[in-house]
């Protein structure tokens, strides 16, 4: 492997300590509201030392890295136990997004900001009632002068409570419904207009929040794409969702794996026949996923949307939920016991995980998806619009 | 060409794809097999073995092969897969022929890995491990279920003597080798039970000696092969179903507007891709992982294969349960899938053994 892994994985085991102990393998997905600070100054030394945006061309600051760099730059991560990432929709969704679509000026303002582990992003898509539906945006923006000024209501908008800016869809054409008269809106969350609200979730955590937009503003260069290229801006960044970020996803579920097989093998339940088929499952499953990432992103390398790529959500979204049941079977009657006081991290993972099967995209939404593009089959009727 | 495949493998693809596909020839190919009674179908053996070439596809190229490796090789079983059509191709051209390229002496490669891959002689493995007793010079020892057994010009068999494994190659028509077809569930499948009755070990040409843990890693490697069949299969059987949902109209509809029908489908599709993942994953990994991988892809192809088929069955309603229609074929297939070189729960045994490695 390359100088540059190494490299990296020198600097983990020099920089992954002390203070930054205490994050060893936290803030996975129900985790991830843990200690902010500490969580800020880990993505800033990353930043600093140059290891945000390693998959980024080197024109944009990044490394340029390749894709099995890019694989065994997480797995080295994984390795090392480091934490979830609270820059990683900066820089695994929006990075990729702005590279691709946004002007030079753009992308001088905001990619430094991301690379340095300065500037959290958070996304801003779901609303009350464009979940499912999701072209059914109300969010409203509309231009004054210099300044798009956006009213409306975005939801389940993860980690938002820590971030300085959200990518918002909003409608801003007055009569357009579904797809059409959308913009791509780049706001800065610490201001007057903008109210964020926690929302406290079976996990007893909140890293989902609702954020209201009254008056909100931003300057009318901090759009990409033109009025109505919002849907088309926002369907690439999710494509983006379904290839680089499974890499990072990859290190968390094999870390909680690999704690769940620790346990069984204390607590006994690794003799249980049941159990250790069902470990053995979900092994295979962190495997298939690897392999499946790898196919999607050399396709994707080559400048194709591959097939397979439709099944990555609704694959790892179900196998993670399987696994959060199977952490709790293999902890047994204990686990109805908090023994801190407190959810501990298998009880987390459990909960959590139950979320993985609906936000972005529920399992039944996947399967029309897959149906409809990977398969060829009919399109599902749809209401008149209101 | 699609990763991880290269421009030859899409050569040899679109060859054997247009050969199989025609063999099939609308769900005859297997019709024909079954009638035949044998198992397998000797003709296409030796047309694929012999004008393809394809018996030595993973075979090095000093040895007359194509030096297309493992991932040669799942192109070959997943276009067979797809046709079901039965020959002996993963036992000449996988398992006998990866026992002899890694565990093999300089002159048994050479002695038997260009006839391998020209097609002129077709072994299977016996595995006699447990199953062989030797008295002074000769062997004696009964296995069942020995794929493809009757198509056998050789046997290639593993027997322990004086604390070694020794690996040996036999003339199946030695007279002391009875050699038996079995009665089986899939009937385009051969399975034989092949008694070796006093065989003399001068009739044996030794070609390697190993140890029982390096035999078995190229045994338990070999299933890459199947795991790519069941791919093949898979595939096929959802083609099947896509293009039926797409004519029948019920309720006025073409029966794939429905939900409940488009939701199984795209579940058979993640069954499908897991499977593949696994697959290719396996045949490329690391001489380290391979073992570990062709494991895995063994038991999430056979398990994918098996649901799909099953699928494919419940979503072509009454039609599907019909012998003239081919899909019980494949689902036939799809089930001995799972049994043969081990059930799948024994494969998942396996891979728990691995993953908490003395632990339990």
């Amino acid at each position: 492997m390359s100088g540059l892994i190494d490299k990296f994985d020198t600097w983990m085991a020099e920089n992954f300590c002390g203070e930054f102990e205490s994050l060893r393998g936290r803030a996975t997905p129900g985790d991830e509201d843990i200690m902010p600070e500490l969580r800020f100054a880990w993505e800033r030394k990353m930043g600093e030392a140059g290891w945000v945006g390693v998959g980024w061309p080197k024109e944009h600051g990044g490394k340029g890295a390749s894709l099995e760099e890019l694989v065994a730059f997480n797995e080295v991560y994984a390795r090392h136990g480091g934490p979830g990432r609270n820059g990683h929709i900066g820089e695994t969704l929006f990075a990729p997004t702005l590279i691709a679509y946004g002007t030079d000026a753009q992308k001088a303002k905001y990619l430094p900001g991301i690379k340095n582990g300065t500037e959290l992003w958070c996304q801003g898509y779901s609303e009350p009632n464009a979940g499912s539906d999701l072209s059914n945006i109300k969010t409203k923006a509309r231009l004054d002068g210099d300044e798009w000024v956006v009213d409306g209501q975005k939801i389940w908008t993860s980690l938002a409570m820590d971030a300085d800016y959200v990518f918002v869809i909003a409608r801003a054409e007055e009569g357009t419904v579904g797809r059409h008269g959308l913009v791509f809106l780049l706001m800065k969350l610490d201001q007057a207009g903008i109210d964020i609200r926690p929302i406290k979730q079976i996990s007893e955590t909140a890293e989902f929040n609702e954020v209201f937009f009254d008056s909100a503003r931003c300057h009318k260069d901090d759009m990409i794409g033109g009025v109505g290229d919002g849907w088309k801006i926002a369907m690439a960044l999710l494509g983006f969702e379904r290839g680089a970020s499974t890499l990072g996803q990859q290190m968390t579920f094999t870390n909680e794996f690999e704690s769940i097989v620790k346990l069984a093998k204390e607590n006994g339940a690794a003799h249980d026949p049941t159990i250790r088929q069902r470990i053995a499952k979900a092994y295979c499953g962190l495997k298939v996923m690897r392999m499946t990432a790898l196919r999607t992103l050399e396709a994707a390398h080559h400048g194709e949307l591959s097939r397979e790529g439709y099944m990555s959500k609704i694959y790892w979204a179900t196998w993670h939920r399987d696994l959060g049941e199977l952490a709790m079977d293999v902890m047994g009657p204990d686990a109805e016991l908090l023994k801190d006081g407190e959810y501990g991290m298998l009880h987390k993972l459990f909960l959590f995980s139950r979320s993985d099967t609906i936000y972005g995209g529920t399992n039944q939404i996947q399967r029309n998806i897959i149906a409809e593009r990977a398969l060829g089959m009919p399109k599902e009727p749809r209401g008149k619009p209101k | 060409m699609a990763y991880p495949f290269t421009e030859d493998h899409d050569m040899i693809r679109e060859a054997v794809r247009g050969w199989a596909q025609a063999w099939y020839d609308g769900g005859k190919g297997p019709e024909r097999v079954y009638q035949s009674g044998t198992g397998f179908d000797l003709e296409a053996w030796q047309a694929l073995s012999g004008e393809l070439g394809m018996a030595g596809v993973a075979i090095k190229e000093e040895y007359g092969g194509a030096g297309l490796g493992d991932l040669g090789r799942v192109v070959v079983m997943e276009e067979l897969g797809a046709s079901l059509c039965s020959v002996p191709f993963q036992m000449a051209g996988g398992i006998c022929t990866d026992i002899l390229q890694k565990l093999g002496t300089a002159s048994g490669k050479s002695m038997y890995l260009p006839r391998i891959a020209s097609g002129q002689i077709c072994p299977t493995y016996v595995e006699g491990l447990d199953a062989f007793s030797i008295k002074e010079s000769s062997l004696s020892g009964v296995v069942s279920m020995n794929a493809y057994g009757n198509a056998a010009s050789h046997f290639l068999i593993s027997f322990q003597r004086d604390k070694k494994v020794s690996l040996g190659v036999v003339m199946a028509a030695n007279p002391n080798i009875e050699v038996e077809q079995q009665k089986t569930l899939d009937p385009t499948r051969s399975l034989a039970k092949i008694t070796f009755n006093n065989l003399s070990l001068d009739d044996v040409k030794v070609i390697g000696t190993t140890d029982r843990g390096r035999l078995q890693d190229i045994v338990d490697q070999s299933f890459i092969a199947l795991a790519a069949e069941c791919v093949g299969g898979a595939q096929k059987c959802l083609d099947i179903t896509l293009e039926y949902a797409g004519q029948r109209e019920q309720f006025d509809r073409p029966i794939a507007s429905f939900q409940a029908y488009k939701h199984r489908c795209a579940d058979m599709f993640i069954a499908l891709e897991e499977a593949r993942s696994a697959t290719y994953a396996a045949a490329i990994a690391r001489p380290d992982d391979k073992t570990e991988a062709a494991l895995i892809a063994k038991v999430v192809a056979a398990d994918a294969y098996f649901k799909i088929a099953g699928d494919a069955i419940q979503l072509h309603g009454g039609i599907g349960f019909t012998w003239e229609y081919p899909l019980h074929f494949f689902f036939k297939r799809a089930r001995a899938n799972r049994s043969i070189f081990g059930s799948t729960s024994r494969g998942y045994n396996k891979i728990a053994d691995r993953i908490f490695g003395n632990a339990a």
